[in-house]
């Protein structure tokens, strides 16, 4: 039986990539998702007012909440190299993912887009749901107690009310979602990111992260909430997830055109993994960084 | 990790689609530095329709050069489509300096042009590198009649591709920033070869002379920035203090998209720093413009001709040397020897004469179905421009007070001007 799915989902596969292959012809023309400019506008004015209030606030505040430790100063900055001793085997992945999400991950995402809107929505809260099971724990092993306690508060909502995970009523009740895991509490206890790590499918990553990936859906598989991982669907959930999360990602393979476009990603991600870094870790090194070190070695 | 992905990459959006294009004076005000960064504020757009459909093209022109390895990605141009569904005017909509056909500010002139009833083809600039890998004949960008040229034939291209299903019954032409410009110049092409008779141009703050105006731009980075790698390497420092310093200072560690977009915003504070955001971002978009220049024309600046980079290869140190690069540099070493060596008869003076917008003087003067609208604190025009450009266009221009480098675009009075400017019955009324 087993093998029988396995054998479809390889078939639907390589149709797919065949028919990608059609699709890179001389001309092509595919309906993207419609866009919601009135609806985008009013959420664009709903968050600029927001900024403004967070400015007024942070004016106003008489000393910034919870300072960890001293500011950093220019000195400590990570140089703006990278530190990727895998360069060679990460630009061909990225070319890879990009060839990949062209045939197979976008045109399934579009069409899965077209789904109506509460079912997808559903989807979407079902798996942010699920998360919250690693999200405790991590907060758990991060020392947060609020941010754990939130979380659990979601899920038993969620999973309640919510009937079971497919409506956000925590976010309703003003408590918003905020996943956290593995890579995140390995951070938490000063564990660097290590080398720049493009991962097959899942895009830009660091090692860490990528551990840390790999050991929440461990544990998840581990605890196998209402049997789903190991039950007869386990096998859909995760395309399923991944379908979710493409199609609620605007992110276009080489939509910059440019052939710097892996420099760029990497120089992105990775200062932004370290500015979270920052606000995470529970400690801070007293000594300098070598400005001369790649960032993320 | 892709979700984290897309707000990165709108961050560099935020700088290289709202931050100027073209050369700043340097000189303009507070208030017209932030526009140009901030762009126009979302309670002043204009009213949008609910919804856009969207169709992505992508088109193989067969005069494209041939592809490089390392741009295997560029092999077709791609554009965007909305259409109505019914009869319907056309309006092309050309983007500025360096962008995409799907930026930002084309999203939002799309909106309004839809919800105004146009069918609405969004272009990528000819200076986009993916438009100079798949539809420049000659792989360098600048030149305003033929990065016209190309840009014309590859809609050209385009119409005659579409299903018989769609029906055009007039074609207007839209550009904003260098995209004004090139409005101008196909439209003036257009007006001699007849192949899809388009009807009126609007060219929203173009140019009037990139030459003149890139001194004063690369100035601005020095100032700003610095002139070497060291000073790009101090900014950078600063930015990443002042972010890294916000997430300590955080009670509780959340980051999301909006979050970092925020956080990013509130990191920009004095003139400098807005200034430096904007010659940052045209920078960024000439390295693009340069790298592929350098490829095509095989003038070995920063790419050895008998070895480029292959798809494998790090392209850091080529990156960084290209930090380092002004236009005037691209102009001198990529730009003219290619020209001078394709173009019989060609001068340096006569190259710097093609980018400037009096290639299409004449027309401009004459045929009064060409439009304009500007900030009289638009950073790329100075006073003798801004002069050149209203005596030009004489009763067919906007000026608007404020709104430095498209700080406005978007907002009711520039959209509604527009509209009546495409429908030929804008009086310049309230000027």
């Amino acid at each position: 039986m087993r093998v029988a799915r396995l054998a479809l989902t390889v078939a639907v596969m390589c149709a797919a990539l065949a028919g990608a292959g059609c699709a890179t012809g001389d001309f092509s023309m595919r309906s993207e998702p419609p866009q919601t400019p009135a609806a985008d506008n009013v959420a664009a004015v709903a968050r600029a007012q927001q900024l403004q209030a967070q400015v007024a606030a942070a004016a106003t505040a008489v000393q910034p909440a919870a300072q960890i430790g001293e500011p950093i100063t220019a000195a400590d900055v990570p140089s703006m190299q990278t530190y990727d001793p895998w360069e060679r085997m990460n630009r061909f992945t990225y070319r890879f993912n990009a060839r990949f999400d062209e045939a197979v991950f976008l045109p399934v995402a579009n069409g899965y887009g077209r789904l109506p809107d509460p079912l997808r929505l559903g989807v979407h809260h079902f798996f942010a749901n699920l998360s919250e099971v690693v999200s405790v724990i991590n907060y758990t092993a991060q020392l947060r107690a609020g941010p754990g306690v939130r979380s659990l508060g979601r899920f038993v909502i969620n999973s309640t009310l919510g009937l079971g995970g497919l409506f956000d009523v925590a976010q309703k009740l003003k408590l918003p979602g905020a996943p956290t895991g593995f890579g995140a509490t390995l951070a938490r206890w000063g564990v660097h990111p290590g080398p720049y790590l493009v991962m097959p499918l899942l895009g830009p990553s660091t090692l860490r992260d990528g551990c840390g990936f790999f050991a929440d859906f461990a544990t998840s598989y581990a605890i196998n909430i209402a049997n789903l991982y190991r039950g007869d669907a386990g096998w859909a959930l995760t395309p399923l997830n991944a379908v979710d999360v493409r199609s609620n990602t605007s992110f276009r393979y080489y939509s910059t055109g440019s052939a710097f476009e892996y420099d760029t990603v990497r120089f992105l991600y990775v200062r932004k993994t370290l500015i979270e870094d920052e606000g995470l870790r529970l400690w801070h090194r007293a000594g300098k960084s070598d400005p001369q070190t790649p960032a993320g070695k | 990790m892709l979700g984290s992905l897309y707000a990165l990459l709108s961050l560099t959006q935020l700088a290289t689609a709202q931050a100027a294009e073209e050369p700043a004076t340097g000189l303009a005000d507070s208030a017209a530095l932030r526009a140009t960064v901030y762009g126009t504020p979302p309670q002043d757009i204009a009213p949008l329709p609910a919804i856009v459909p969207l169709k992505q093209i992508n088109i193989a022109l067969p005069w494209a050069r041939p592809l490089p390895k390392i741009l295997w990605f560029d092999r077709r141009l791609r554009v965007w489509l909305s259409l109505q569904d019914r009869p319907a005017p056309l309006a092309i909509v050309i983007a500025g300096t360096g962008s995409d056909g799907n930026t930002a500010k084309l999203s939002i002139l799309r909106a309004v042009l839809y919800g105004a009833g146009y069918h609405v083809l969004t272009m990528p600039s000819p200076t986009f590198p993916g438009f100079i890998a798949a539809a420049s004949s000659t792989g360098v960008a600048g030149d305003l009649m033929q990065d016209g040229r190309d840009l014309y034939a590859a809609a050209q291209a385009i119409i005659a591709r579409l299903p018989s299903s769609v029906r055009i019954t007039d074609i207007d032409i839209i550009g904003y920033s260098l995209g004004g410009a090139h409005a101008g110049v196909v439209k003036s092409i257009d007006a001699v070869e007849q192949r899809l008779k388009i009807h009126r141009a609007v060219m929203i703050e173009p140019p009037v002379s990139m030459f003149d105006s890139i001194g004063r731009f690369d100035r601005l980075f020095t100032a700003s920035i610095g002139p070497s790698e060291s000073d790009v390497d101090r900014l950078y420092r600063r930015v990443y203090v002042r972010l890294a310093n916000s997430f300590r200072a955080a009670d509780e560690v959340r980051i999301d998209d909006t979050d970092l977009l925020a956080a990013a915003a509130a990191v920009l504070q004095t003139d400098a720093d807005f200034s430096a955001a904007i010659a940052l971002s045209f920078r960024l978009a000439l390295m693009n413009m340069f790298f592929e220049g350098d490829l095509y024309a095989g003038t070995g600046v920063v790419i050895d001709p008998r070895h480029p980079p292959l798809p494998g290869d790090s392209t850091e140190a080529i990156e960084r040397a290209l930090r380092e690069k002004s236009f005037s540099e691209y102009f001198d070493k990529v730009f003219a020897p290619y020209y001078l060596a394709h173009r019989p008869g060609a001068t340096r003076e006569s190259l710097i004469a093609g980018i400037r917008l009096s290639v299409i003087g004449d027309a401009l003067r004459k045929d009064p179905d060409y439009y304009a609208q500007t900030n009289a604190d638009d950073l790329i025009l100075d006073r003798a421009e801004l002069d050149w450009l209203k005596a030009t266009m004489k009763g067919r221009i906007a000026v608007y007070d404020h709104g430095g480098h498209l700080g406005n675009l978007g907002d009711r009075r520039q959209v509604a001007d527009m509209l009546d400017m495409l429908a030929g019955r804008w009086s310049g009324a309230g000027q």
